[in-house]
């Protein structure tokens, strides 16, 4: 498996390169039998892309759902209704609970499994060694098997994608192509936002056409960012190939036992409340006041507080505790946190980096107290209240306490 | 008979200061790398604390490495600091430039079993992500490729020396889920990650003065880390150069552009922050939407 080639024919090679390496496989995440979000935002992703595919190449390549588990062979129709052509399953009572080597171990066993490749499509698979494209969930689990997978089948992956596009590409690069021209066709332009936020890095996995060191990267793979794609309606109609594996387990492999697992409910409650306050770098100036006029705002409405991603870093020196417990990970709102969809959203001193407004866009109402009218969150919101939220804030707490106090004596 | 030491192996980066007052960003939004400050990693410097977790408690030996220009040492003199390490590997190679997570993976692979006179390690840690690549795969790539078993997120762990395996507990968010905790058990050699959240706690009479001694130990280290730092280039780890830098990495960085402005999808009113009037409004609007709104 060391996946080196020598081409001597450049034909041959394309010719051998198309039936090597084929469909997209689709790493499905679920908990206990019920897939979480992301794999069906996945499967959307997944069908859109190769319904395309497979006009613009006049082919039959197909989206194949890869889902491991204990009991799992109900959740194989369902993924058929959201979009995959194909589903593999590896039904094991030590599946129960995902632990990393066994799951790598029986994912690349799929991938790289000839028969499975064949059942998928019978008179194309002689030469086949590899899906084409693979996903992944850019989710904890999703990230580390996403990792030690590929390290298995020696290809690239790019993490936290959220656009995604198949084209042929002609590249020039110093290394790929030793400087010279060479077309790439069906290549995977992976998409990732940088930390920042305002940034977009485009990835792609090319097999190295130079010949000192040629070699082939397949399949092509990313992670990507649960909640920013849509899944497909579900269709009752949809018909599909379900494939049971059967995966080799070795003693080895249970060795790494799962011995308890407790559901942790947050005691931040971002799900029941109607109004969620966040607050972001805005509050440099005065960390410690500022925040106290934040708070009190929140409380006059009966909101949630909630973060921009870097405040969970911790940026200021501050020995209030009380501070610091509002500036934790828990209450990151955003593709690094989590996704909120309240009744009223209001963003103080948050610029609106990409991965701030895909955890929160699906509000209801969206208030943005800002200084720079120019923030990216001005086209994203209901109304922008241009100002420094520390003669804002003031005056806004005041006129909803007075308002709040005449509907209780009214009451 | 007293149990062979604990060799503990720790991969750490040298990553920006994102924090206030040393980060610089451009007028557009995007990092100022020329302004702004390098330090070890805050994921990095919870791995290293769990290192000196297993310095404290087990009298282990730790072994801190990093891949990068000579500059990263200065990663490598603060984890000494916090871990009281017993030695500093740099893998420093020019031709180790350009390469993706795959292809750091293998150069730390390398590293790890030159780590501890050659011993390698019983357990290395790696932090949960970079700041600034922040893919998160280089340390279960490492551990892949060393075959350990690769355990993430870990918030709480112990080894048992004798039975040569670890317990931890990690942490799983599911997004849209719940989370959870899990614990697991593991033969050693293993691969953990620390949880962002991870941190040590020293509880009995013996560990609180072994942590004094530690500390203290660590600052006179620190001060001459030049003394435990041993570099390797390409060669003196190994390394195939097929499988390194640019020709060991299956990705590129085809383009970098500025992220266009989604559509707007709401109709935005502009209200002007010294406006009581229009505040007041805004005010009312609030409580209208939050009295009138269905309890979910």
């Amino acid at each position: 498996m060391s996946g080196v080639t020598q081409n001597s024919e450049p034909s041959t090679g394309d010719l051998a390169r198309i039936e090597s390496y084929q469909h997209l496989y689709v790493v499905i995440e679920h908990e206990e039998g019920i897939p979480v979000p992301v794999s069906l935002e996945m499967l959307g992703e997944a069908r859109r892309l190769m319904d395309n595919f497979n006009v613009k190449y006049s082919s039959n390549e197909k989206v194949v759902a890869v889902v491991l588990g204990d009991n799992v062979r109900h959740l194989c129709q369902e993924l058929i209704r959201f979009g995959a052509d194909v589903v593999v399953y590896a039904d094991n009572h030590s599946l129960k609970h995902y632990t990393n080597l066994l799951y790598t171990k029986i994912i690349c066993q799929i991938a790289e499994d000839k028969n499975v490749a064949s059942s998928i499509s019978p008179n194309r698979s002689e030469n086949y060694k590899k899906p084409r494209y693979m996903f992944f969930s850019a989710d904890n689990t999703g990230r580390h098997l996403s990792s030690t997978v590929l390290a298995q089948l020696e290809s690239g992956l790019a993490s936290d994608i959220n656009k995604l596009v198949i084209s042929d590409l002609e590249i020039r690069h110093e290394h790929k192509t030793k400087g010279q021209p060479v077309k790439f066709e069906k290549t995977l332009e992976m998409y990732r936002p940088d930390f920042s936020g305002f940034l977009w890095t485009t990835i792609l996995c090319l097999d190295n056409r130079n010949p000192v060191t040629a070699r082939e990267y397949h399949p092509q793979s990313c992670s990507i960012i649960p909640g920013v794609f849509e899944p497909i309606t579900k269709e009752d109609q949809r018909t599909g190939t379900i494939i049971d594996f059967e995966p080799q387990i070795s003693d080895e492999d249970l060795r790494i036992k799962v011995l308890s697992r407790n559901i942790i409910k947050s005691t931040i409650d971002f799900e029941s409340c109607k109004i969620i306050v966040s607050y972001g770098r805005g509050i440099r100036d005065s960390p410690e006041d500022n925040f106290k006029l934040i708070e009190q705002f929140a409380r006059a409405l009966n909101a949630e507080i909630g973060i921009s991603l870097p405040i969970s870093k911790r940026p200021y020196q501050t020995k209030d505790q009380h501070l610091l417990s509002y500036m934790i990970p828990e209450r990151v709102v955003g593709t690094s946190g989590r996704k909120v969809s309240p009744v009223v959203y209001i963003a103080i001193g948050i610029s609106g980096a990409v991965q701030h407004l895909a955890g929160m866009k699906e509000s209801g109402f969206v208030v943005v107290i800002n200084p720079d009218s120019d923030a990216a969150f001005r086209d994203e919101c209901d109304i922008f209240i241009k100002g420094r939220l520390e003669e804002v804030l003031p005056t806004l707490t005041e006129h909803i306490k007075k308002h709040m106090l005449m509907i209780e004596k009214r009451a | 008979m007293p149990v062979r030491p604990l060799n503990v192996g720790v991969i750490v980066k040298l990553e920006p200061d994102f924090s206030e007052g040393n980060v610089s960003y451009n007028p557009d939004g995007t990092l100022n790398r020329a302004e702004t400050k390098n330090i070890l990693g805050p994921h990095s410097a919870a791995a290293t604390l769990a290192a000196f977790y297993c310095k404290v408690k087990y009298d282990a030996k730790v072994a801190i490495g990093t891949m990068g220009p000579p500059i990263a040492n200065q990663a490598l003199r603060q984890a000494q600091l916090i871990s009281n390490a017993d030695e500093l590997h740099l893998y420093s190679d020019r031709i180790f430039a350009g390469a993706d997570t795959l292809a750091t993976a293998e150069v730390l692979r390398l590293g790890v079993s030159r780590m501890n006179n050659g011993l390698g390690a019983d357990i290395v840690i790696s932090g949960h992500r970079a700041s600034d690549g922040e893919t998160g795969q280089t340390g279960p790539q490492t551990a892949w490729k060393l075959g350990y078993p690769f355990i993430g997120n870990v918030i709480d762990f112990h080894i048992d020396q004798e039975g040569k395996s670890i317990y931890a507990k990690r942490f799983i968010s599911l997004y849209g889920f719940y989370d959870v905790i899990e614990e697991i058990q593991a033969p050693l050699p293993v691969f953990i990650s620390a949880d962002p959240s991870y941190k040590p706690s020293f509880n009995t009479i013996s560990e609180r003065l072994s942590l004094a001694r530690n500390l203290n130990e660590a600052r006179n280290k620190a001060d001459n880390f030049e003394k435990y730092l041993q570099v390797f280039n390409s060669e003196g780890l190994g390394a195939d150069p097929r499988y390194v830098g640019l020709p060991g990495s299956p990705t590129i960085v085809y383009k970098v552009e500025k992220i266009p402005k989604a559509k707007a999808k709401r109709r935005v009113e502009f209200v002007d922050g010294n406006d009581t009037v229009k505040l007041d409004m805004v005010a009312k609007k609030l409580i209208q939407l939050m009295t009138e709104a269905p309890i979910k």
